[in-house]
């Protein structure tokens, strides 16, 4: 049954983070008005921040009525949104982050408009069955946090390769607030990735224990390392793990580390289509399974 | 005297043309005695920097060098494309020569608005073409005009003041690459006005390590001492340490005389690897240029000249507009002086050739009349003088007024009439008389 009561703020928040991003693009552009345009671009952000900080709540302690944060789809984007805008909020006042809103806005209004999607056609609940629930709410949370900051540190990728464009076409030289800087950028992919390896390690972990501890039959099954999650998974691990050495390994640093960090997002993201596909086949075909547990 | 200016600037030439067309002091010294050699009643000055080559001529009014000649000569002395030349040169004449030199020593048409270096630029061309001897009366009045009035204007106006140097440029193109400097090594290959302008702003981000390299290293040691470049970090290195501290450099700027890049692809390439990926940001402000261009195009490498930096700073300079202004109102009362000074100076000495040519005449035809006044033999009567003084009376005003009213000839096509007419009217002061009435010239018959 569609959360109605969730979709809206949802709906509203997607709808004043394009705001913000068109309000971003007009700063960026037009930079004499910088003072004039920063003002409603942080409203708009704000309102995001107190939309996604409203439906957590309610969802907490309305819908679940219980300490567990997460435990449904959405509920996991809700925590990367809410998580994700303040971020952003706290980068526009940083102008040696000047211009990063730009890329992380997209990746922000995506995955408030995928909450839409997950509260209003795609609702499912996690099944946090009594043994592994300490475990799955755990690996959820440090998963989508993870999520959060693979999505960071793609926004950074996609804004170094953008910035290296402009410097190696000498476009857009001597304005008067230039983006960030290539070192600021490569930074911020290198921390993200580096608190987002951590997290995928803690949550390659914690599905591990779940899988192999879990006296009860998972969606992946025993030969759960064949698995395309886990491969996918893995993958996502490798590509994180090659990004957190960039600074040793001259051969992947500049141009590689930003697409590494692409890579990376689109790695991770192909782990969870893999698992909502993975579910879809596993809850057709065993539909009598009553505890099939509903990973990331 | 003509004054002529024929020039190219970063405006209308791309740095590779502005490269062939560039003068060291010698090759200047030496065009400048070739011109002498070839028009020896002309004047002649060469200024050539980085983003300007520009040759000053004063000239007498209807004699060579013209414009063509003197695009001839370029191209002969540069081996430049001839058509190239045409394309990028401007030529002013007479008194947009001169505001043109003065807007240049001002700093009004400098790529970085304001800059003092084109006014030290502008001294040496002028003590260099004076030593050449290729400076005359004109031309010393409107270098020396230029150059006061240069000073004036900044003073005044304070134009050099708050301006957008090339150095903070430089340093504003790092920050695109660079978050802070403070690990970070510069290296500078040159030890010129450019370099120590440069090191002085980036050493205000204090950088890890300062380091100078020159061929002559004692000039890179002294301009360390020069900008208080002390410690093991800082300071000049030996000229063959280059490839070592191109690996380790995070900033290069370059600026030197050579004529040749010093930094080439091949020799640039081999160090890429033992620098690890390490971005390096590369500031070319020689013309020619000291860094192969295709050395931008490597991998984490970002080379920008001194025409990327034109494109900044004219993104800076649209907000001083009123201050131009301001500076272009001093110049003019500066040029209206000064040209004033050289056309005073030319009717100066055009009245002194005309009073020596009608002495010359009137000696001529008083030696005549005294030959005829010595032939009467005492037979002179009272009518024989005044027939002899009326003779030579006509004969000098015949002569005196051949040249002029041979200009007033109709059918020479070329004459300008009117002009000329006008001028008689003026000097001679007569009055512009209507023609005679039919009906009144048949009444005094």
């Amino acid at each position: 049954m569609p959360e109605l009561s969730t979709s809206i703020p949802l709906i509203l928040a997607t709808l004043a983070c394009i705001a913000a991003m068109v309000l971003a693009v007009r700063r960026v552009r037009q930079l004499d008005e910088l003072a004039t345009t920063l003002w409603p671009i942080q409203a708009m952000l704000g309102l995001v921040t107190v939309l996604c900080l409203f439906a957590f709540v309610y969802r907490l302690t309305i819908v679940h009525k219980a300490w567990v944060p997460v435990q449904a789809h959405v509920d996991g984007l809700l925590l990367i949104s809410l998580l994700l805008a303040p971020a952003i909020l706290y980068t526009q006042s940083r102008p040696r982050l000047f211009g990063f809103s730009l890329f992380a806005m997209p990746l922000l209004a995506l995955i408030l408009a995928w909450g839409v999607c997950a509260t209003l056609w795609t609702y499912r609940p996690f099944n946090l069955d009594s043994f592994t629930q300490a475990w799955t709410v755990f690996h959820l949370a440090v998963t989508y946090v993870g999520l959060l900051c693979c999505a960071m540190g793609a926004a950074g990728g996609a804004m170094y390769l953008f910035v290296q464009g402009r410097l190696k076409s000498k476009a857009g030289l001597g304005q008067v607030n230039p983006m960030a800087s290539l070192e600021t950028l490569e930074t911020l992919i290198l921390r993200a990735a580096t608190l987002g390896f951590v997290l995928l390690t803690l949550s390659l972990i914690s599905g591990l224990v779940m899988v192999t501890q879990s006296d009860h039959t998972s969606s992946l099954g025993k030969a759960w390392w064949s698995s395309p999650k886990v491969w996918l998974a893995a993958a996502a691990w490798i590509v994180y793990a090659v990004l957190i050495n960039v600074r040793s390994f001259s051969t992947v640093r500049g141009r590689r580390a930003a697409w590494l960090a692409i890579a990376g997002l689109v790695l991770v993201l192909a782990t969870y289509g893999a698992v909502e596909a993975l579910d879809r086949t596993q809850q057709d075909d065993t539909s009598n399974v009553p505890h099939a547990v509903e990973a990331d | 005297m003509r004054l002529l200016m024929l020039g190219f600037n970063h405006r209308t030439a791309p740095l590779e043309l502005r490269e062939a067309l560039a003068f060291d002091n010698e090759r200047a010294a030496a065009a400048l005695h070739e011109l002498r050699q070839r028009y020896p009643a002309s004047e002649c000055a060469l200024l050539s920097t980085c983003n300007r080559t520009e040759f000053y001529l004063a000239r007498p009014i209807h004699d060579p060098p013209t414009i063509e000649h003197l695009r001839s000569f370029i191209t002969q002395q540069t081996g430049a494309d001839a058509d190239a030349i045409h394309t990028a040169s401007i030529h002013r004449e007479q008194e947009e020569a001169a505001t043109h030199l003065f807007r240049v020593s001002a700093g009004l048409d400098s790529m970085v608005l304001g800059e003092p270096q084109v006014l030290g630029q502008v001294k040496r061309a002028y003590e260099l073409a004076d030593g050449c001897g290729a400076v005359g009366p004109v031309l010393h009045r409107l270098f020396q005009g230029a150059i006061t009035a240069s000073k004036s204007v900044r003073r005044q106006t304070g134009i050099d003041q708050g301006r957008t140097s090339v150095s903070s440029v430089a340093v504003a193109f790092a920050k695109n690459i660079f978050d802070h400097f403070g690990d970070k090594t510069v290296l500078a290959i040159g030890a010129g006005e450019m370099i120590k302008a440069s090191l002085a702003s980036l050493r205000r981000e204090n950088p890890k390590r300062l380091l100078l390299i020159n061929r002559t290293q004692q000039r890179a040691i002294d301009l360390a001492k020069q900008l208080e470049l002390t410690g093991t970090d800082h300071g000049g290195r030996a000229w063959d340490d280059m490839d070592s501290l191109l690996i380790e450099a995070d900033i290069v700027v370059s600026c030197t005389g050579a004529t040749e890049p010093i930094v080439t692809e091949s020799r640039f390439k081999p160090l890429l690897k033992k620098r690890r990926g390490r971005p390096l940001f590369m500031l070319d402000l020689a013309v020619p240029r000291d860094l192969d261009p295709k050395i931008g195009s490597l991998r984490n490498v970002y080379l920008y000249n001194l025409d990327d930096l034109q494109q900044a700073v004219e993104a800076t300079t649209s907000g001083r507009r009123e201050l131009v202004n301001e500076a272009e109102a001093l110049l003019r009362g500066h040029i209206d002086r000064c040209m004033g000074e050289i056309r005073h100076r030319d009717i100066g000495r055009l009245v002194k050739q005309l009073r020596q040519r009608l002495n010359d005449i009137a000696q001529e035809e008083q030696g005549r009349t005294a030959k005829k006044l010595a032939s009467l033999n005492g037979q002179s009567t009272e009518q024989a003088v005044e027939d002899l003084i009326a003779q030579h009376n006509h004969r000098l005003v015949n002569k005196i007024l051949h040249l002029p009213l041979s200009q007033l000839d109709r059918s020479d096509p070329d004459a300008s009439m009117g002009f000329y007419a006008a001028a008689l009217r003026r000097l001679f002061d007569l009055k512009d008389q209507p023609d005679m009435p039919m009906d009144e010239a048949s009444s005094d018959t």
